[in-house]
């Protein structure tokens, strides 16, 4: 006989009191018996403890908060796209990573013949082991990325979500937004295949538009007035070496600034 | 059917747990036994495919069984609307 204060599980009887057809008390006692075995709903009773410690507040949906009547709910999946938008960017940065075992970036002169770095494309698409699936996975999460920036944005200026005191994050947004999209370009570049080198010419052709700091731009980003290796090495550099860094530091304080605030009520 | 808090919690996990495995699991079967859909007609196999397509069904149903069991205070889903009764 123990003292301890039984609770619902220590007898069945409130399945008793209810009237469970034959299918449902089975169901019921199976999962049970399951769960007193492999305490599955404990651990995530642990886990969801560890996320309230960590977000040490749970403020009131905003609905609660002023009293308004329930139409704003379909907004929520929209306010799922920044961290969609930042789980792409974590498979690219992985996918990323094991394709840069494999690519290297060089170009010969441009007269027709595949270069090394279209060589080693050749080689990740078609020899490699999971190679195809690889580049697949880096170029659809960096363009699923793309996407859920832009639409991320598009939530953030329609709920007003950019307002005071929000002013500064909006602007590190717009500059991520930006990085994401020379992330692209430059990975775009990569491949040294003939979309590739084409889009390198109108880069270029756009560089040297500029008034006054266009030649300098062009030599700063593709080595020269005209593509070659200079121009693959410079994108590759950025893709691999600069952007990441930047990007990374940039969405670290970009959603460290989310955290300290708290997301943003609509008014 | 309502049940207590601790039930309801037991149900959703192991049942969402089950229906998710069945369903992919189902998904391999099947891809098993038509090679991936590619497989000509005749190369088949009928038994598997059908235990592929069964597996599918029974996550859908264990999912959709699940959802008789409420906890206190939650309502049905037959009911929920977002109009207000009482003109706003």
């Amino acid at each position: 006989m123990s003292i301890e204060r039984k609770d619902e599980h220590d007898h069945e009887s409130w399945m008793e009191s209810r009237d469970l057809t034959a299918i449902e008390e089975i169901y019921l006692t199976v999962l049970l018996w399951l769960d007193r075995r492999l305490r599955i709903v404990d651990y995530l009773e642990i886990l969801e403890n560890m996320y309230y410690k960590v977000n040490f507040q749970m403020p009131k949906s905003h609905t609660e908060q002023y009293n308004l009547d329930n139409k704003f709910w379909y907004w929520y999946p929209l306010y799922a796209l920044g961290s969609f938008s930042t789980i792409a960017y974590v498979v690219a940065a992985i996918s990323g990573a094991l394709l840069g075992f494999y690519y290297a970036p060089g170009a010969g002169a441009s007269n027709g013949t595949p270069d090394l770095a279209y060589n080693s494309i050749t080689f990740i698409m078609t020899d490699l082991n999971f190679g195809f699936f690889l580049r697949s996975l880096h170029r659809w999460s960096a363009q699923v990325m793309v996407a859920a920036v832009f639409l991320h944005m598009l939530r953030v200026y329609f709920t007003g979500a950019y307002k005071e005191p929000r002013e500064l994050n909006w602007i590190i947004g717009i500059v991520l937004i930006s990085l994401t999209m020379v992330f692209g370009y430059t990975g775009y570049l990569l491949p040294w295949d003939q979309l590739a080198f084409w889009a390198g010419q109108i880069g270029v052709e756009m560089s040297l538009s500029i008034p006054l700091i266009g030649e300098w731009v062009a030599q700063l980003l593709f080595g020269g007035f005209t593509l070659s290796q200079s121009t693959v090495q410079r994108m590759y550099i950025l893709h691999v070496f600069v952007l990441p860094f930047v990007t990374t530091g940039l969405i670290a304080v970009h959603i460290g600034i989310v955290w300290m605030q708290g997301i943003a009520e609509p008014h | 059917m309502v049940v207590p808090d601790a039930v309801y919690k037991r149900v959703t996990v192991f049942s969402t747990l089950f229906a998710v495995a069945a369903v992919v699991g189902g998904f391999l079967v099947l891809d098993v036994a038509t090679d991936r859909a590619t497989a000509e007609l005749s190369e088949v196999q009928p038994l598997v495919a059908l235990a592929g397509v069964g597996l599918i069904a029974a996550g859908a149903v264990t999912y959709a069984f699940s959802t008789r069991f409420r906890a206190d205070g939650m309502g049905n889903a037959k009911e929920e609307t977002d109009e207000r009764s009482d003109n706003g």
